[in-house]
């Protein structure tokens, strides 16, 4: 059997691209990599999320509760953040990328790691001229603590509901704040310089990060 | 007739999916055959309303789908099988159908009788509680098949329904087009032309946006007879001949 | 085409005629069985635990302030809202997700119906978990025996405003079906929520009152107990939320393919309708003013509310002198009579000394800063009023035994005084600071009680460097009457109390 006559451009005449050399293969496949979990739309929405810390951060707002209070419209806007990166973790191929090489769990390492840099930078920028609880260290160690239960919720929940989890911290958060916690596991309470609390919200990272590289997303079985 | 379509066009853009397309149909089983990127998928969705045309008229079951309330009446009594079955994997088979079944505004009290004879009209009686996920292709494929029946429509689009069918389901589902031709207008989107000659009575091959052949399966064998066309059966070699027939005159 | 003889034609069913109740219920039913809300259920349960119920623990047995925290300042809307409003987003954004637009498009049904009914179904979970931990939250709040009435209406706004989050979110998804959409939805719902608790919080008028979680004045200290929970604010922020809701859902009906002409005149109308609500409430709000009871709308309401519960008091004595509580507080009535026996004891006999004390209605007064209210003496024969609701309880927030019975003390000689509403003239201050010592508490560590949170404003001293030294000519003053021989004391109370309490004495004029 063949085609000829059928096809109306004859075989072996498409044209070929180029080669490109493996750095440029490696970017090209992160990029590829990035554009199926939306990575674009993510980095869009972390920006506007800069904006909106800058406005809070500027606006005068009448706020009872003291300090505490104080820190939670801020806390809010980073752990949001970190929810847009952990549902940026799961992709549409299900089992058909599982099938494939190696290069599968760096690519999820790197981008986790990435779009967490990207929250952070996103949210310095927005914090700048304002008065940030904590400065730029304590908005580091927020957004790797929360963002790192995000990625473990991504594992344990699947994707869609990734953003559950840095919901749900933000919910235990305010209530301990209530109570003056002591504990280094409610790190958004800790002065910025807290070792305590910088491991914790380090080995929380630390954990979701390996997870979600290893063993990914949980696959959405159920809508 | 039940399906009046004159000079139907559809653009994407600066693209023409639909170019003109000119079509009656009655009762029956008609087939649309064509390479890809012909516009069958765009004709079909056209005439399932889903998609609205760019210029022509359409005239479907008697009425004109341009107004809502026609456009209702039309899809009462309408059957459609999209080319990608889009479905929700947590639904058993009898959901999904039953779903659709209630969204095509049929009587409530008929369709718990209609949704278990669809079924068992496609082969899935004992998958009826089985959750969609947990499907083979083609047995998604015929859940998607069962809700386009379930409500005994009157003209039943089908966007390449037999993929991923074993050659045992294709032969069922042959008949089932028969027997849904007796009183309803079937169309039939393929490019399996073997599926055409089996079931169809009529047969349209698309190029290009435009109707390049309409007649009958024996029509379309006898073009291939001494054209040299390629194929490995005569429905298949008059199907590349009419092609290059089509493309030779728009090259000239 | 001919159709080939010999082969038998199915009858076709009739039209669905008037028979849309049925279809929207099959629909419905298909949708609650495959919803995606009961996924987040569980951490839902959990976190109402975390923080609706167990912070209530540490308050006194009675709803008013079991409830304050959950209900008043909406801990339970909060622990809800977001996640639903999350969960509800993903469940509209689902047709396009799946790419089952196409298919949805081409049947008979308006997709606002399917839509509609695949909301529906989400509300119905959201909902139906609400009220279930809610109502568990009540029966384990009777089974550790606490007193009033549960605030049944504030239980019916969480309700409303579920229903709102999910109808928020549903719209979000259905206009975005991106993956972005939930979490968008989650925690833009849970920044309103903050916000909408930090608005207005100083405030008792005005738009503010509408916000769900808007905690002014809600109820006052004894809803429940002596007089009903008052509707008012309830009702509105019902309609509030509710027309909300209607603008949200109706919104998805304009968009174009949900349906034919009238079905989107009707969604532009339902959506008109629930905007109009919600603005009506808003004014509603404006209108709202803090009474004796709660706050009140005067369009909304109804003055068969004003009334009081009746109820039989529990009593004990102090000093000989029966101390009548209302039978929510009963587990406090040894601790109030306790505190209130050694003053009782030491104006025992003199003119204006009460013959029995009695709780009286409390009001909140947040220009207090939540602080206590005044004791009141007054009938023939006089009787002391205590404000229970409104004074510090044992074990509740803090307040030692120690503190609440130096409270009650103080208020108890400062209404004896004739200070009434106010700090009193320099001669009450003095003779009030001479009976405390007289009942045990040293002039040295008056300033601390007098400073301590509890007291109404014009009854504290201090500041914010802490109590003043007892100094000065009041302290003075009160040094030399309490160094007096009782007997003495008392005789000369006996024959200036009235001028004291007029007023008409100066520190002069004390022995």
């Amino acid at each position: 059997m063949t085609a000829a006559g059928i096809h109306s451009t004859p075989r072996g005449t498409a044209p070929a691209e180029a080669a490109y050399p493996p750095a440029v293969a490696a970017l090209r496949l992160a990029w590829l990599h990035a554009v199926s979990r939306r990575v674009p739309a993510a980095l869009g929405l972390l920006a506007a999320l800069g904006v909106l810390l800058w406005v809070a951060l500027h606006y005068h707002w009448n706020i009872a509760g003291g300090p505490a209070a104080r820190m939670f419209i801020p806390l809010t806007i980073e752990a949001a953040a970190a929810a847009v990166v952990a549902v940026g973790m799961y992709g549409p191929f299900g089992e058909l990328e599982h099938a494939t090489g190696r290069w599968l769990p760096w690519l999820r390492l790197t981008a986790a790691v990435a779009l967490t840099a990207a929250a952070f930078g996103a949210l310095a920028a927005g914090a700048t001229g304002g008065n940030l609880p904590g400065g730029s260290v304590a908005l580091l160690r927020n957004i790797a603590g929360i963002t790192g239960l995000g990625l473990l919720a991504a594992v344990v929940l699947g994707g869609m509901l990734a953003w559950a989890g840095p919901l749900a911290y933000l919910l235990v958060t305010e209530v301990a704040l209530a109570g003056s916690p002591t504990t280094p596991w409610v790190w958004p309470a800790r002065p910025p310089h807290d070792l305590g609390g910088a491991l914790c919200a380090a080995g929380v990272f630390a954990a979701g990060a390996v997870l979600i590289a290893v063993r990914g997303p949980r696959e959405s079985r159920h809508d | 007739m039940n399906v009046e379509l004159t000079e139907l066009t559809r653009k994407f853009g600066r693209t023409r999916a639909v170019a003109g397309v000119t079509l009656e149909a009655g009762p029956g089983v008609f087939g649309l055959l064509g390479p890809n990127g012909a516009g069958k998928t765009s004709l079909l969705r056209m005439m399932a309303t889903v998609l609205p045309p760019t210029s022509g008229t359409m005239r479907l079951l008697g009425r004109d789908p341009g107004a809502y309330g026609p456009r209702r009446e039309i899809r009462r009594r309408l059957g459609y099988l999209p080319q990608t079955l889009g479905y929700y994997p947590g639904f058993t088979v009898a959901e999904f159908v039953e779903y659709f079944a209630l969204l095509k505004d049929m009587p409530p009290r008929q369709v718990p009788r209609a949704v278990a004879a669809a079924i068992e009209e496609v082969g899935l009686g004992d998958r009826a509680r089985a959750k969609l996920r947990t499907l083979s292709g083609g047995m998604l494929r015929r859940a998607g098949i069962a809700q386009a029946i379930v409500n005994e429509p009157e003209l039943l689009l089908l966007d390449e329904p037999t993929a991923g069918l074993d050659p045992e389901q294709r032969v069922a589902f042959r008949a089932l087009l028969r027997d849904f031709g007796q009183r309803a207008t079937v169309m039939v989107s393929t490019h399996l032309v073997e599926d055409v000659g089996a079931a169809c009575a009529e047969v349209a091959l698309m190029d290009g946006g435009r109707i390049v052949f309409h007649g009958t399966p024996a029509e379309l064998i006898a073009r291939g007879e001494g054209s040299g066309a390629a194929g490995d059966a005569p429905l298949e070699r008059g199907y590349s001949a009419a092609l290059a027939a089509a493309r030779s005159v728009a090259a000239a | 085409m001919t159709a080939t003889t010999g082969t038998a034609v199915r009858p076709r069913p009739p039209r669905a005629t008037g028979a849309a109740p049925m279809t929207a219920a099959r629909l419905l039913r298909i949708e609650l069985r495959r919803n995606a809300m009961p996924l987040i259920l569980p951490l839902i349960a959990a976190l109402f635990w975390f923080d609706s119920y167990r912070p209530s623990t540490a308050t006194p047995p009675l709803y008013v302030l079991r409830t304050f925290w959950n209900m008043g300042q909406g801990h339970t809307i909060v622990d809800f809202g977001p996640f639903v409003a999350g969960v509800a987003a993903w469940m509209g954004s689902r047709d396009r997700r799946r790419d089952v637009g196409d298919l949805v498009a081409a049947t008979a049904r308006p997709r606002w119906a399917g839509q509609l009914a695949t909301w529906a179904a989400t509300a119905v979970w959201a909902v139906a978990a609400y009220l279930i931990l809610v109502g568990a939250l009540f029966a384990v709040y009777a089974r550790q025996g606490v007193q009033g009435q549960p605030p049944w209406w504030w239980a019916a706004v969480g309700a409303t405003a579920v229903i709102a989050f999910s109808a928020a979110g549903f719209a979000v998804g259905a206009w975005w079906p991106s993956r972005f959409a939930a979490p968008v939805a989650a925690f833009g719902a849970f920044l309103a929520l903050m916000l909408s608790s930090q608005t207005g919080f100083s405030s008792f008028s005005g738009w503010a009152l509408i916000l769900p979680t808007n905690s002014n004045g809600n109820f006052q200290p004894d809803s429940g107990m002596l007089y009903p929970w008052l509707p008012d604010l309830p009702i509105a922020r019902i309609l509030f939320l509710g027309g909300l809701a209607a603008a949200a859902l109706s919104l998805l009906g304009l968009l174009p393919g949900a349906g034919g002409p009238r079905l989107r005149q009707a969604a532009a109308v339902v959506t008109l309708a629930g905007v109009a609500a919600a603005g009506t409430s808003v004014v509603l709000a404006r209108t709202a003013r803090l009474g004796p009871h709660g706050i009140f709308i005067p369009a909304l309401h109804d003055a068969a509310n004003d009334g009081s519960i009746s109820y039989t008091p529990v009593c004990g004595h102090a000093a000989g002198i029966p101390v009548c509580l209302n039978p929510a507080y009963q587990s406090y009535l040894a601790g109030v009579t306790a505190a209130l026996a050694p003053v009782a004891e030491e104006v025992a006999g003199l003119p204006g000394a009460p013959v029995r004390a009695t709780q009286v209605g409390a009001a909140y007064d947040p220009r207090e800063g939540g602080a206590g209210q005044a004791m009141t003496i007054t009938g023939s024969p006089p009787v002391l009023g205590m404000p229970v609701g409104a004074l510090g309880l044992a074990g509740a927030f803090g307040w030692t035994s120690g503190e609440a019975a130096g409270q009650y003390r103080l208020l108890f000689v400062h209404a004896f005084t004739g200070a009434g509403h106010g700090p009193g003239t320099a001669a009450q201050r003095a003779v009030q600071a001479a009976l405390l010592q007289d009942i045990g508490v040293p002039i040295a560590t008056q300033p601390q009680l007098l400073s301590s949170v509890g007291l109404p404003s014009w009854a504290r001293t201090g500041g914010p460097h802490g109590p003043p030294p007892a100094t000065g000519p009041v302290y003075a003053a009160a040094r030399r009457f309490a160094a007096l021989p009782r007997a003495i004391q008392h005789a000369w109370l006996a024959a200036h109390l009235g001028a004291l309490r007029s007023g008409h004495l100066t520190l002069g004029q004390l022995p």
